[in-house]
């Protein structure tokens, strides 16, 4: 059952007030413009032991995410196809606010809408990644975990999950009298795509791309907005319980995929793919 | 024996041998004394201290601190002072002694999210810190930039007998309200003068413990911001323009007067 | 615990090059959690542990306040990642249990009589496992701790020793964890002299025991050395002399 209930984050009025002001001039708290994206770090292969890792930082939002590739069966339905699943969770040390615990629904939401534009955009080819058909699949296993939150996790998180993807190494298993066995090598992932995510906030009549974490305990309502590398759309999910006017969403989605081929740029840059 | 007057530690480091009062953040241990947090350790005529270079603020009673409203009760605010209690402003203190509910609308009077200058009046083991706006110069905070400082810097920042933030409010025409607590508000006649007036703030907080730092803010204070049309006096003038400096400075602070007086009528 | 094969060489060389006394390579940073009151991440060999601390803060519920000193809570948790083989990231009894004496070996440190009625939140998230992962934790703790400005005694300085090839080795990594003949590790205070930490997993007899323990001591105080430097160096930089203004 969900229920509303107070914002954690209350933000000083005067502080509300040079915010909205900045904006009415079209500039945000931090100096950027109102569609100007935060510096993005993204580091790969920071953890060993992982198939596939990388560190991200948003701004001062920081997800680490590790790509861990085994075999197992495969989903019901999809007999044929290689399994992925994405899981995120808000360590305790991200912010004051967070209670060490089971997913609550906000990190719950996040984890399904960084998952759906992940595998709507289909990034992975699944079927290649199958061992025995209907019995035997891959399974990809990508954990994120939130380390400092500012603000717009859907986009940090996104950009960890493709990020550890896009450069990670799978293992190639092989069937030997009766079992599964790692021969040792390694193959590329099969990869269709890079789908970015663009999250929008509403503040007032203005909306601004990729909210801190003060913007965001002033915002009406949120969209985040996943496109693929032929920038089409492959995911949408609206957040918040303000609501957005349809020009405001028709804008806020051109905006989204017009940032998303630079920031799609930017990570194949910092990943170094194709080198 | 060893002589020095200052010196860098970290916890557990060993500050000097012998009987000595111990005044702040250090500890007693067989003949010797330690320090217990980062900092400056002092050893002089009156005891030992360790000034810190980080830590979240503790209340004490008398300081002033700049809170922000949270919530409110029938009978009092709560209110944020960036610390590790949540300190109460009771209704009797804005409205006097004869407050009724049913009559005087707390929420009228300070809302969530607005900003108070307050004197902590109580605090001790056994319950949460309580506040004032009764004296002088307290109460609502009706405009300025709002930022946020490590409370540990505040000594450095206000200086020796007020000597820093003078020299910064001066320079840059600008008003500061500093709590105790780190919280920062700073108002001024032009955003370029606000804008320089935070950076200094901030380069203080930064470099706190560094030597020559007064030197270093003159400097940045000295500094002309490129193409900026108000171009603010430098530190040594002719009288005129001096006179200038003061009367405005008195202009904005007469009328941040009136704003608090507003802000603090039934 | 029995072991397989032999994993120190005839010249006395480790599986991983190093000597019995040597400690792997550490490398600490503090400050790195922008929004926690003290943090610092860790590599020590080859795990990765970010720390972070809140506090003193208020507690909640309220009713868990302590009326006369401030509360502690501390958890140790494993990233899914951090590895060989996937890991739940619900937490397992063998989390419970180190965030249980993690908790124990930083107490004895800290002042907490000084926050009466508040809790300080120590948070350690190992994102990458290879063998001493509490003991990197704790040492990675202690400094978060500090760097949050909690009042301490001493800083808590963590290392562990252990029996390969029955050989007493100072800082056993995964392998020799695996499959090693015992695991000791200890926490430490410097300066008290006073250990805060103590667990075994093995065999040893009372001679190995004795010289296990006194290994892990000299280990944990070459790991203080490191401590100290770090947050000397983050906080004063290269100055170790203080100027006058």
């Amino acid at each position: 059952m969900s229920s509303s209930r107070r914002s954690t984050i209350i933000v000083e009025h005067l502080r509300k007030q040079q915010m909205w002001e900045a904006i009415s001039k079209g500039k945000r708290l931090d100096g950027r413009n109102l569609d100007e994206i935060r510096p993005i770090e993204a580091e790969v292969n920071v953890i060993r032991k992982a198939n596939g890792s990388s560190k991200v930082n948003l701004g001062n939002s920081e997800v680490v995410a590790g790509v861990k590739v085994e075999t197992g069966r495969p989903f019901e339905g999809l007999e044929n196809k290689g399994a992925l699943i994405l899981s995120a969770e808000i360590l305790p040390t991200a912010s004051p606010y967070i209670e060490p615990g089971p997913p609550d629904e906000e990190t719950i939401e996040l984890a399904r809408v960084v998952d759906r534009g992940i595998r709507e955009s289909e990034m992975i080819d699944l079927d290649k990644l199958v061992l025995v058909p209907g019995e035997i699949v891959y399974t990809i296993f990508v954990d994120c975990s939130i380390i400092n939150a500012d603000g717009n996790l859907f986009d940090a998180t996104s950009y960890a999950v493709v990020s550890a993807l896009i450069s990670s190494k799978i293992p190639i298993f092989k069937v030997q009298d009766g079992k599964v066995i790692d021969s040792g090598d390694v193959q590329e992932p099969p990869l269709t795509t890079i789908p970015i995510s663009i999250t929008a906030a509403r503040v007032g009549d203005t909306v601004i791309l990729d909210p801190t974490a003060e913007e965001e305990a002033c915002m009406d309502a949120r969209i985040t907005i996943t496109t693929n590398s032929n920038s089409d759309f492959t995911a949408v999910q609206k957040g918040s319980t303000g609501a957005f006017t349809l020009e405001q969403l028709k804008k806020t989605a051109e905006a989204a995929r017009i940032k998303g081929i630079e920031v799609r740029s930017k990570i194949k840059e910092l990943t170094n793919i194709g080198k | 024996m060893q002589e020095f007057k200052r010196k860098y530690v970290v916890p557990g480091d060993k500050i000097v041998e012998g009987n000595f009062r111990l005044l702040m953040n250090a500890i007693r241990s067989g003949n010797s004394i330690f320090a217990t947090r980062i900092g400056i350790a002092e050893v002089g005529r009156d005891g030992i201290k360790v000034i810190p270079l980080s830590g979240v603020y503790i209340p004490r009673v008398n300081d002033i601190v700049i809170g922000k409203i949270i919530d409110h009760s029938s009978l009092s605010w709560e209110v944020d002072i960036n610390s590790c209690f949540s300190a109460h402003l009771p209704a009797q203190d804005v409205f006097g002694r004869d407050f009724s509910p049913a009559r005087d609308d707390m929420g009228r009077q300070l809302a969530i999210g607005d900003l108070i200058s307050s004197r902590i009046m109580a605090f001790d083991r056994t319950r949460d810190p309580m506040l004032t706006i009764q004296d002088k110069d307290l109460g609502k905070i009706p405009r300025g930039e709002f930022l946020k400082i490590s409370a540990t810097r505040v000594p450095r920042l206000i200086g020796k007998r007020g000597s820093m933030i003078q020299m910064i409010e001066q320079a840059t025409q600008t008003r500061v309200l500093i709590g105790q607590n780190g919280i920062i508000v700073v108002s001024g006649r032009t955003s370029e003068g606000t804008k320089l007036s935070i950076r200094a703030i901030k380069m203080v907080e930064e470099e706190a413990h560094t030597a020559n730092l007064t030197q270093r803010i003159k400097v940045l204070l000295n500094v002309q911001e490129p193409g900026s049309q108000d171009a603010f006096p430098p530190t040594q003038t002719q009288n005129g323009q001096l006179e200038e400096v003061q009367s405005s400075i008195q202009e904005v602070e007469e009328e941040l007067e009136e704003e608090v007086k507003k802000g603090e009528k039934v | 615990m029995t072991q397989t094969r032999n994993l120190i060489d005839e010249q006395g060389i480790r599986t991983d090059g190093r000597r019995a006394d040597e400690l792997r390579e550490i490398k600490i940073t503090v400050g790195v959690v922008k929004n926690a009151d003290g943090s610092a991440f860790i590599e020590f060999g080859r795990n990765k542990i970010v720390t972070a601390v809140y506090g003193p803060r208020e507690v909640h519920p309220k009713h868990m306040a302590l009326p006369d000193r401030c509360v502690l809570r501390c958890r140790y948790h494993m990233t899914p990642f951090s590895t060989d083989t996937r890991k739940n990231p619900a937490p397992s009894r063998r989390e419970v249990e180190i965030s249980k004496v993690m908790r124990e070996s930083l107490e004895p440190a800290l002042i907490l009589e000084d926050y009466p009625r508040a809790a300080i939140d120590v948070f350690v998230e190992v994102l990458q496992a290879d063998g001493g992962s509490r003991c990197a934790g704790i040492t990675a703790a202690s400094l978060a701790l500090a760097d949050a400005g909690i009042n301490m005694r001493d800083i808590v300085a963590a290392c562990a020793a252990g029996k390969v090839d029955d050989k007493i080795v100072l800082d056993i990594n995964d392998t020799e964890d695996k499959e090693g003949g015992a695991d000791m590790p200890v926490a430490y205070m410097p300066h008290l002299e006073q250990v805060t930490l103590l667990q075994l997993d093995g065999i040893l007899t009372q001679g190995q025991f004795n010289e296990c323990i006194d290994m892990a001591i000299n280990g944990c105080k070459k790991v203080y050395e490191i401590q100290r430097q770090t947050l000397m160096h983050k906080y004063f930089g290269s100055e170790t002399e203080l100027k006058e203004e």
